[in-house]
């Protein structure tokens, strides 16, 4: 294994290297840039060998690469908050037409005002659109999820979207573990589309009209398929420990199954919450953290044991629902209230904190956890608001 | 290559099939087969939303035997970018090995409009593949010309609704008659019609025109209404028609001006007074004169009623209480008398002259019931006979199909029940009205009675699945007895906002759906640039996609139209055959969308070429050159009128629009020669 100094972004970029994509369209957004700046010099220096399609605007960038996976090129691309938005109508048709593409996204805030820094709303926001998500801690996990998405993806036929967060990942450099080429090619294998329109002795009609006596059957085989990724998803993480030796899970369980108090957050914020978590359990508090990785689908049933102590639930999100509450908040009560045993339901907490790229503190993640311990839950709804 | 050559090898080609759904006479079928089989190596090809892809891909059909992938509105060149590049890579790695090309096919919607960023990025980036643009000047179901509309003032020819005139429809929630603002008149042109008959009703419409029907859902279950097309109905199904139309108050006349002595060629007058609003005395006298009754200019005015006939008692008496007329001739068989002021004012209330002529006015059917029931005995007790032993039934006989057609609908407005136009002819001699008649002439004829309300206390539930409207005080559901082809017709469709329903011959109908691109031509009347009286239609010149192509520099653009498919082809071939982007656009008379008819498409297109609206060129590597110079370029108004969405801009009034149009075509030929002079 070789160590190398990357960011979130370069890392990215050096899985798709390695993985040697046939395809890549790409189209410039803070935070994503890294990612594709990266990629280019690769292709520059001839270190790999991918077509690049630099387009207009990222709905073309989207639009190509699902007309490239649509003619059996393993095609990716990338983007982040206004970028997501602008390339939303797509999403659905590259779900729809069962093309599984691997797409980078570095979490930031949406506008109106404008804002460049980490927030979760964009990809939160497509959470219905039939992608797969994965949510990234650091660098080092970012390498390997997009190595591990490329196979789940193309064993599910289900788009990806690889998430970190807007410049506290994306931009900090970290010593990354990388894996040998040879081993990346071999575990990834070759890409073996479902169909293919370049295959012109064999012509087919993609993304006919379906009118309603045809439309309803042809979402639900998409439906269908997020029942079958928790196996598949499995099934690539024995592949992968056998090739690189590392485990991947659905979420990280860092003393949350032994918890009575659990916090669950997304990505880098964990690194901190951790710190916390150390820090209380040293004072023999009864303090867990649960990160989920993989978010979509979200595997209710697999929740129900790093919570089965759990009295107190706090899920602290970076998106907020208006006139409603955090998409994890509301898995999570699904989860509990299904799926749950314990006779007694635990108290379930939602805070919102670090919009647009706010820092929260460890002083106030230890806060919020000292006031459930003491029974007296913090009310406001806003952590690090401004009052 | 002649046409004879041309077809043989489209159709060894057979890369587009029939079956597909495109109206008739579209002509984008020819386009696509033509160019996609101008290439000699297999051809991969996206398609934007459009008409083509539509009308030759529902699932799980398609026309296509090339490969073929339609993504969405916008990005048909983003995706032919994404396929091509696909192929650079894996020809690269050897795991492709044949030739292909590249092609596009796009509406002008999905290359002018919103499918112009991603063909401007597709162009500068010089991927090698061709896009076709078929334009059809617009994005894109009708009734026949002589469909009678209830609108606020009464009945009315399709033909004589306006624009903002308010017009009865069916409130689909609260099942009520209701009066909705019309937002548009189209005419369609002439297409084929079907007519729908039922025991009370028949209108004709072509056969992808909405009606609303009752769908049941079976036992137990509650039935529903659905708007099914006329090609979805069967015989026997239950359609919803009016039933009643309650007027609300007397009918107010217009003040006309009077005649006095001292006008020209008026010496005297006999002194009368005018109503000032309808009245049931007034009514029967209208009647009376609509059966009987004949005006003359020079102020006669007669009606044929025997001695001793109810109708000459009646007739008398109101001329003298409403008008107070002094002076009445009778003889045995005629009244008459004179008075050029109640020439006009009979004349102002729109019944029209002459005994074939005569029509029951649209003001008619706003009145109260028993003002309606006063016209119709008087129409009785002149042209019509109540037969006693079959329960008060009646007939009315007249030379006016269009009268009979209307006493109809008016019957049938006060719920009463009213049997099919039946048609008698009658020959040279015989007697009518005591006089002989000159030639051969058909009669037409209805019977008809009162009907009463249903019981509906008696047995609720039972009358509700019999008859879904029950209760209803405005609608009823009828038994759809035939749907018969009866040829071709002028039609017509309104635009009704809110429910996008109007009742026209008594029956509930949906209104229709087409909008402006940015590749409609100025002058254009459109749904979303409608013509009216402030506004003739599309305001823009449209943009010139050809020479935005040529801005970006590619190898190749060309113009082509559809009448010539050699020049078309041979375009296609070159455009294949390039290194780097080429871009084809084509002229596509929309029959639908240029309002004319179907079987003109290809006349309509040559018309657009030989009058410089859509010249034919190529430009070549940085060339330009005009394919065909007509000897004698034929004025812009011979093309425009051929569509009658052109009407407002071909009107006098718009003399300078159209001035300005002419000029605009001119100068942009003007510039080609000078480009291709460079």
């Amino acid at each position: 294994m070789t160590r190398l100094g990357l960011t979130g972004g370069e890392a990215i970029a050096y899985a798709f290297k390695q993985i040697g994509v046939d395809v890549f369209s790409m189209y410039p957004i803070t935070p994503q840039t890294p990612i594709i700046e990266s990629f280019s010099r690769f292709v520059a220096n001839g270190e790999v060998d991918t077509e690049v399609i630099r387009t207009e605007s990222e709905h073309s960038a989207l639009s190509a690469t699902i007309g490239a996976c649509a003619s059996g090129a393993r095609s990716v691309t990338a983007t982040s908050s206004q970028g997501l938005l602008y390339m939303f109508e797509m999403l659905s048709v590259a779900s729809g037409l069962r093309l599984p593409i691997v797409m980078p996204v570095a979490n930031r805030a949406i506008s109106a005002p404008i804002n460049i820094h980490c927030d979760h709303s964009d990809s939160m926001s497509a959470l219905d659109q039939g992608w797969m998500q994965v949510y990234c801690e650091t660098a080092q996990e970012a390498y390997e999820m997009t190595i591990f998405s490329q196979k789940l993806s193309e064993k599910c036929y289900l788009p990806i979207m690889v998430c970190i967060d807007g410049f506290f990942t994306s931009h900090n450099l970290i010593p990354v573990n990388v894996f040998e080429d040879k081993k990346v090619k071999d575990f990834v294998g070759e890409f073996k589309p479902a169909y293919n329109l370049l295959d012109t002795d064999k012509p087919i009609t993609v993304g006919a009209l379906a009118l309603p006596d045809t439309y309803f059957e042809i979402r639900k085989e998409m439906f269908d398929a997020f029942l079958e990724v928790k196996s598949n998803y499995l099934s690539v993480a024995k592949d992968f420990k056998k090739s690189f030796g590392k485990e991947i899970n659905f979420y990280e369980d860092y003393f949350s199954s032994n918890s009575e108090t659990v916090l669950i957050v997304l990505s880098s914020t964990a690194q901190n919450a951790k710190n916390v978590v150390d820090k209380l359990r040293s004072q023999k508090k009864d303090v867990g953290l649960l990160r989920p990785i993989l978010y979509r689908p979200f595997l209710y049933e697999e929740y129900i044991k790093p919570l089965s102590k759990a009295k107190n639930i706090i899920v602290l999100e970076r998106s907020e629902g208006p006139g409603s509450f955090s998409p994890i908040y509301k898995d999570i009560v699904l989860t509990i209230f299904n799926h749950g045993n314990a006779k007694e339901k635990p108290n379930i907490y939602n805070h919102v904190f670090g919009l647009g790229g706010r820092e929260i503190s460890e002083k106030e993640i230890e806060e919020i956890l000292i006031s459930v311990l003491n029974k007296k839950p913090i009310k406001k709804r806003y952590i690090g608001i401004k009052e | 290559m002649n046409t004879k050559e041309l077809a043989k090898r489209i159709d060894e080609k057979n890369t587009m099939v029939s079956g597909h759904r495109t109206c008739a006479g579209c002509p984008i079928a020819i386009i696509c087969r033509t160019v996609t089989s101008a290439s000699d190596i297999p051809v991969v090809c996206s398609s934007a939303t459009s008409c083509a892809e539509v009308t030759t891909t529902i699932y799980p059909q398609t026309s296509w035997n090339i490969p073929w992938i339609h993504s969405v509105f916008a990005n048909s060149a983003a995706t032919i970018s994404g396929i091509e590049t696909a192929y650079k890579a894996q020809k690269k790695k050897g795991k492709i090995k044949k030739d292909i090309n590249f092609l596009v096919i796009a509406g002008d919607g999905g290359s002018f409009d919103i499918g112009l960023q991603a063909l401007s990025g597709a162009l500068e980036r010089g991927h090698d593949f061709v896009f076709l643009c078929y334009d059809n000047e617009g994005y894109m179901n009708c009734l026949s010309k002589d469909s009678l509309i209830y609108t606020k003032e009464g009945l009315k020819k399709i033909t004589e609704i306006k624009v903002g005139e308010m017009v009865y429809a069916f409130d689909q929630k609260t099942q009520k008659l209701v009066l909705k603002k019309c937002s548009g008149v189209f005419n369609n042109g002439i297409k084929k019609v079907y007519e729908i008959e039922t025991l009370h009703h028949n209108i004709k419409a072509t056969g992808n025109h909405p009606f609303l029907v009752v769908k049941k859902n079976g036992r137990g279950k509650e039935n529903e209404l659905v708007w099914k097309t006329i090609e979805e109905l069967k015989k026997g199904e239950q359609i919803i028609t009016l039933k009643r139309l309650k007027g609300e108050k007397p009918f107010t006349f217009e003040k006309i001006k009077l005649s006095k002595k001292g006008d020209y060629k008026v010496n005297c007058i006999n002194e009368i007074k005018l109503p000032k609003e309808s009245t049931t005395e007034l009514m029967l006298l209208l009647g009376l004169y609509v059966g009987d009754g004949w005006i003359r200019e020079k102020g006669e005015i007669g009606f044929a009623l025997p001695e001793g006939t109810v109708g000459r008692d009646k007739c008398i008496s109101a001329f003298k209480n409403i008008f107070g007329v002094k002076k009445i001739t009778t003889d045995k068989y005629y009244v008459s008398l004179n008075s050029i002021n109640i020439v006009k004012f009979i004349e102002s209330l729109g019944f029209n002259k002459g005994a074939k002529n005569k029509i029951i006015p649209s003001w008619i059917y706003t009145l109260p019931d028993i003002q309606k029931e006063a016209f119709i005995e008087g129409l009785l007790l002149s042209d019509g006979y109540i037969y006693k032993k079959k329960k008060d039934s009646c007939r009315f006989v007249s030379a006016s199909k269009e009268l009979v057609q209307r006493l109809r609908l008016l019957l049938q407005t006060l719920n009463y029940r009213v049997g099919k136009i039946t048609v008698q002819k009658k020959e040279k001699g015989t007697m009518v009205v005591y006089r002989p008649l000159l030639k051969d002439a058909e009669y037409y004829s209805i019977c008809f009675s009162k009907k009463d309300d249903w019981n509906i206390d008696k047995y609720p539930f039972q009358y509700k699945y019999q008859n879904f409207l029950i209760g209803n005080q405005n609608f009823d559901t009828e038994i759809i007895k035939s749907i018969t082809e009866v040829g071709k017709e002028q039609t017509f469709d309104l635009r009704v906002e809110g429910e996008h329903n109007f009742i026209a011959d008594g029956f509930v109908v949906h209104n229709t759906g087409n909008q402006r691109s940015s590749a409609t031509p100025k002058g254009a009347s459109t749904t979303t640039t409608p013509s009216g009286s402030s506004s003739f239609g599309k305001m823009e010149f449209s943009k010139d996609l050809a020479k935005i192509a040529m801005a970006h520099n590619v190898p190749y653009v060309a113009q082509a139209n559809t009448h010539n498919l050699i020049d078309l082809y041979n375009k296609a071939q070159k455009a294949f055959a390039k290194k780097g982007p080429a871009v084809i656009v084509v002229f596509a008379a929309c029959p639908t969308n240029m309002k004319a008819p179907s079987e003109q498409t290809i006349a309509i297109s040559k018309l657009a070429t030989e009058s410089n609206f859509w010249p034919l060129y190529e430009y070549e590597d940085g060339k330009l050159t005009i394919n065909y110079k007509p000897e004698k370029r034929i004025a812009i108004e011979e093309f425009l009128k051929t569509q009658t969405k052109f009407k407002e801009v071909l009107k006098p009034k718009n003399k300078e629009i159209l001035k300005s149009i002419q000029e605009e075509i001119d100068k942009r030929f003007n510039d080609l020669l000078k480009l291709e002079k460079l």
